[in-house]
């Protein structure tokens, strides 16, 4: 007998429902409750399916809860305005190309009140100040300017640079500079007659580059300090002198070369080693001379400013705020149900496969052994 | 849209078959029958025709009803320590079988048997079946053939 004979035999064989049982089952449709169809298609979830959906997000909405409540958060540190920005010291001395620092925070007139570092006298140094001065408004900002230029010219100084931005009228700013000295920085005053710069809702502004003889810095930044409120200031002393003292040492080891070559006799060689030495020292003197004269001045950057303007804070909010608000906290929800839930579904997802493998694996063993 | 009276109407021979196939023994098979029509008529309101027939969702069923069954039946006899002896098979899988058909497949085990209703009394095809079975087409495909070589071995020997 063949498959194909096998498989004819057992669809021909017939299994009659015992009367009992059909009687029983009508019994049990009997029962049953009139269906209610009027929803089409549509079916609500089953229990298991709205628990595999409301446990993760149930989970996420809780640590979202838990990580993004404000006692949870560190405080941050609140940004300091302007006015409240460094008011610095730096100031290094006695050694070469090093600077310390010492930040002081400070405003105002406790500002005002700080002395600035005194340079040596009888040392080479290159001192260079930075102010930072806020005053009323852009007439203020150009009277100040004025009266800088006036300080500094006082003491024996000249301007290198300045640039003036009021959104008033020109201010024309001159460059004054003494004879046998030019200034490092040459940036002219950028001022248009009768017209109002762009930007200037933003506040008016003057930076002017200052050169003041060093023995007087101290009373030209007292006096620079008065024309304003100092927001910042900042002092960088860096020691010259032990590059002089270097370069001192080198001219004179060049001299005594020189000395001896001039004791021997004169070939053209020996000649063009005098000439080169000869040439090297009036570098070195250049040099020393150059670094002396500038060490003479000292360079004060000043900035002065109106206050910046904070943008009002708006109290009141449109109708469409707490909508806004909603939306924020929907989509921060959003964000930690897929961040949170999607991993918890996926753990879900393989426990259920693993469970269904395992049973799969039971029920064959069963229906194996029956 | 079928009501539950109309696919019980329509697929009762059709559980009550597979079920005696499945089991081998007629008089667990009408229990069993009645019990997935209770268990149908509870469940009911979850049945997707979308996702599959009536008369498959009613076998469906009927296979839960009678793996819980089995369990139950194998939790029992270790009890009573009669595995050695099950009761069933006494009576006839349908009227019309060789005898000889009938001794094979009393040899097959219940899952090779289960197939061979699903697939050859039921002709259901076989991706439904598999579907049903959990398992694939081709392990459903090589279940059923494996059921059949040994019904035709058996055969061969008995004549």
């Amino acid at each position: 007998m063949s498959q194909r004979d096998v498989v004819a035999e057992l669809r021909s064989a017939q299994l009659q429902v015992p009367a009992a049982l059909r009687e029983r089952v009508r019994l049990i449709v009997a029962a049953a409750p009139p269906e209610r169809r009027g929803l089409g298609s549509w079916r609500p979830f089953d229990s298991r399916r709205w628990l595999a959906v409301l446990v993760p997000v149930a989970a996420a909405a809780a640590v979202a809860v838990v990580v993004t409540r404000p006692s949870h958060h560190t405080a941050a540190p609140q940004p300091l305005l302007p006015a409240q920005r460094a008011l610095s010291t730096q100031a290094a001395t006695g050694l070469d190309n090093s600077v310390g620092s010492t930040p002081t925070p400070s405003t105002g007139a406790a500002a005002a009140k700080l002395a600035p570092l005194t340079p040596s006298s009888t040392r080479a140094q290159r001192y260079s100040a930075s102010l930072t001065l806020t005053v009323a408004n852009a007439t203020a900002v150009s009277n100040t300017t004025k009266q800088a230029l006036a300080v500094v010219t006082a003491l024996g100084g000249y301007v290198v640079s300045a640039h003036v931005q009021t959104g008033l009228p020109t201010i024309v700013t001159p460059i004054a500079v003494p004879e046998g000295l030019q200034p490092a920085i040459t940036v002219p005053v950028t001022t248009v007659p009768g017209t109002i710069a762009p930007g200037t809702s933003s506040g008016a502004a003057a930076d002017l580059v200052l050169k003041v003889p060093k023995t007087k810095v101290r009373t030209a930044i007292a006096r620079l300090s008065a024309l304003g409120t100092i927001t910042a200031e900042q002092v960088d002393i860096q020691d010259l002198q032990a590059g002089l003292a270097t370069t001192d040492r080198t001219m004179q080891q060049l001299q005594r070369q020189l000395a001896t070559l001039r004791a021997e006799p004169q070939t053209a060689a020996v000649g063009r080693q005098i000439a080169a030495i000869t040439a090297h020292i009036q570098r070195l003197q250049q040099a020393a001379a150059a670094t002396i004269r500038a060490a003479r001045y000292a360079t004060v950057d000043l900035h002065v400013a109106t206050p910046v303007k904070v943008a009002p804070v708006r109290h009141g909010h449109g109708p469409l705020h707490g909508l806004g608000v909603a939306f924020r906290w929907i989509g921060i929800g959003a964000v930690y149900a897929l961040a949170l839930g999607l991993p918890a579904l996926v753990l879900i997802w393989l426990g259920w496969l693993g469970v269904r493998a395992v049973r799969r694996r039971r029920e064959a063993a069963l229906l194996s052994r029956l | 849209m079928t009501t539950f009276a109309q696919a019980a109407e329509r697929h009762l021979d059709d559980v009550y078959r597979y079920l005696a196939w499945f089991t081998g023994d007629r008089a667990v098979a009408e229990d069993l029958t009645g019990e997935t029509f209770e268990r149908a008529l509870r469940l009911w309101p979850r049945f997707d025709p979308e996702r599959g027939s009536a008369r498959t969702w009613l076998c469906q069923v009927a296979r839960t009803a009678a793996l819980d069954h089995f369990r139950s039946e194998r939790r029992r006899t270790r009890r009573e320590e009669l595995a050695a002896v099950p009761e069933r098979f006494e009576e006839a899988f349908a009227e019309g079988l060789s005898a000889d058909l009938e001794a094979a497949l009393l040899r097959l085990s219940a899952g090779e048997r289960e197939v061979v209703a699903l697939r050859v009394v039921l002709d259901l095809d076989a991706p439904t079946t598999a579907r049903m079975l959990g398992i694939s087409s081709t392990n459903c495909t090589t279940r059923l053939n494996r059921a059949l070589k040994k019904l035709e071995e058996a055969l061969h020997v008995a004549a």
